[in-house]
């Protein structure tokens, strides 16, 4: 789909805190391990916490042009306002990933967007994992509807960022792993319309 | 990682016994990081001492970083009071023969014009990096290029300082050196001017030792307190930033006005591309210019004569390449993430040439290469 030249754009948004960064930053990481051209850069703010959060992420293999852009191929938001936020970043071409549990209203969903697919990952993480690695299974899922980095090389890159912590509770990589590798399944069966789906995927166009 | 010693630079007056650690700095190494990381890391490659600051976004972790690697290698760091006091320490610095500089944004960069004015009367080697914010006053955080004038001109003087514009995080970690060098070289001072979008991303990148590439590093030389009986042993050091005549002042800015003028060829950089037969020629500088240089790209693809040109140094302007390139041009189209601020440079440059000028003037707000491509078009069509 994509030709040589073209990275894929991706926009991760949520409410600070929802650790929006850290999954743009680790899948920057992962691609950089890759050897592979990437740019990340935080829509940042005077607020401390709170409000909507937003990553940039470019990642190809010629360098990147400008920071920012205009049209994403990946649109993923975590939350409600994280939706409306973001709708500017959705064209045809684009994927919309959002949190099942964001009261989005139909009306603040894009329109124009290629898909729109509803994942429940609060839900999963709540449910058989641990509140704490959401973010985790939603980089899981962004790998899952990409492809663009490795499920070893994002491991990598996640060891680098936490592997500090998991030294000291081995579990919590084991967590992390899990968390990530459920990410990319849920996507899977958002995407085949599996019967354990509990996420909904509508076409567009 | 091979470390390489700080004593391989032994014609450094200024290396001593605190400052022996081995650089960090590996003879060639490709990491990731943001902007403010990269400075702290170019700072320690060019054999910075000491860097004085006060905190602003985005440019903090510029002195996180610094403060991070700076007592690994005997380098110091001094926190002031604002960033009248950061600028005057860095004078005190330089004057005390040491490789100092600052790192400030925004409102910050206007109280370092008045320190910054004192360094271009005193020809002072101060370096300070700038990573613009919205403006005016406190507006965002965020990013801008709307303190180009400020920056080239912001003193109260004539504007002997040299300033580079950087597109990314190479170009910030290269000139970053550079600028140590050129302010030592030339003895004026020497902005390097980013922004907060090159402050806070992270991109690939090579940090090197510079000597590792045989490259040159200038070394500092003390102002006061050299050795010997002034007047008897060496000429006494007149350091003087006040003047009792009216021509006293006028010599004295005449010399640093020929001064500034001889050295501004060696200094004037500039990139361009596709110029030679471009029908419209986009003006653009910094991390812009990468928007700029995309748009070509894609209306060469579609068959569209487009070039760019990308000033380096916005001061010294590198004028006479610019005249060059515009003459060849029907029409220039300007992109900023301000309003008009190089807008302003380019005009003066080009005074005396007819060719039609367009802008695309955005400020406070990042440009995409998308909207350049529609406003060429336009004017195209």
């Amino acid at each position: 789909m994509k030709t040589k030249k073209k990275p894929l754009k991706i926009v991760v948004a949520g409410e600070g805190g929802q650790g929006v960064q850290a999954i743009a930053e680790i899948l920057a990481e992962a691609a950089y391990e890759e050897g592979r051209q990437a740019l990340y850069i935080p829509n940042f703010g005077v607020e401390q916490r709170g409000g909507v959060s937003i990553a940039f992420l470019q990642i190809g293999d010629q360098p990147i042009g400008a920071p920012k852009f205009e049209t994403a191929d990946i649109v993923v938001a975590l939350n409600a306002r994280a939706v409306l936020r973001t709708r500017q970043y959705a064209g045809r071409q684009t994927i919309l990933v959002y949190d099942n549990l964001a009261e989005v209203k139909g009306e603040d969903l894009p329109r124009q967007a290629a898909r729109i697919l509803s994942i429940p990952a609060l839900e999963t993480a709540k449910r058989e994992l641990h509140p704490r690695v959401f973010n985790v299974l939603i980089l899981g899922a962004v790998i899952g509807a990409t492809g663009v980095v490795t499920l070893d090389n994002t491991k990598k890159a996640l060891e680098k960022r936490l592997g500090y912590k998991f030294e000291h509770d081995p579990k919590l990589r084991e967590l992390n792993h899990r968390a990530l590798e459920r990410g990319v399944e849920l996507l899977g069966q958002v995407i085949q319309g599996g019967k354990e789906q509990s996420g909904e995927l509508r076409a567009h166009n | 990682m091979t470390g390489l010693s700080e004593s391989t630079s032994a014609n450094r007056p200024a290396a001593r016994a605190g400052s022996s650690a081995t650089i960090p700095v590996p003879g060639e190494k490709r990491v990731f990081m943001t902007g403010n990381e990269v400075v702290a890391w170019a700072a320690i490659a060019a054999r910075a001492d000491i860097m004085y600051g006060y905190p602003i976004t985005p440019q903090n972790e510029v002195m996180h970083y610094w403060t991070r690697l700076a007592p690994k290698f005997g380098k110091e760091f001094l926190q002031t009071e604002d960033e009248l006091a950061a600028g005057f320490t860095t004078i005190g610095g330089v004057l005390a023969g040491k490789k100092a500089f600052t790192a400030t944004a925004g409102p910050g960069n206007i109280l370092m014009q008045e320190p910054a004015s004192m360094a271009e009367m005193m020809r002072l080697p101060v370096v300070v990096v700038i990573m613009q914010r919205g403006g005016p006053s406190t507006a965002t955080v965020i990013y801008s290029q709307q303190e180009v004038i400020l920056t080239t001109f912001g003193g109260n003087g004539e504007g002997f300082r040299i300033v580079y514009s950087t597109s990314g995080l190479q170009e910030l970690y290269d000139y970053t050196i550079k600028a140590f060098n050129t302010a030592w070289r030339y003895r004026f001072p020497v902005f390097v001017l980013a922004d907060g979008y090159q402050a806070k991303m992270r991109e690939p990148l090579t940090i090197y030792d510079p000597l590792a590439r045989g490259m040159e590093l200038v070394p500092p030389e003390q102002y006061v307190g050299r050795p010997g009986m002034p007047g008897v042993d060496r000429p006494p050091g007149h350091y003087r930033n006040t003047y009792n005549t009216e021509e006293e002042l006028y010599e004295i800015l005449q010399g640093h006005v020929q001064e500034y003028e001889r050295v501004a060829p060696e200094i004037m950089e500039h990139e361009s591309l596709e110029t030679e037969d471009a029908d419209l020629l986009i003006i653009a500088h910094g991390v812009v210019g990468r928007a700029a240089k995309q748009a070509v790209e894609q209306l060469r693809e579609e068959g569209l004569k487009v070039g760019c040109f990308r000033p380096v140094t916005l001061r010294p302007l590198s004028a006479g390449a610019l005249r060059d390139a515009v003459s060849r041009a029907k029409r220039i189209l300007v992109v900023e993430s301000a309003y008009g601020q190089l807008g302003k440079l380019v005009r003066d440059a080009l005074c005396g040439l007819v060719v039609e000028m367009f802008s695309l003037y955005k400020p406070g707000v990042g440009v995409t290469p998308e909207e350049v491509v529609i406003r060429s078009k336009e004017l195209i069509a």
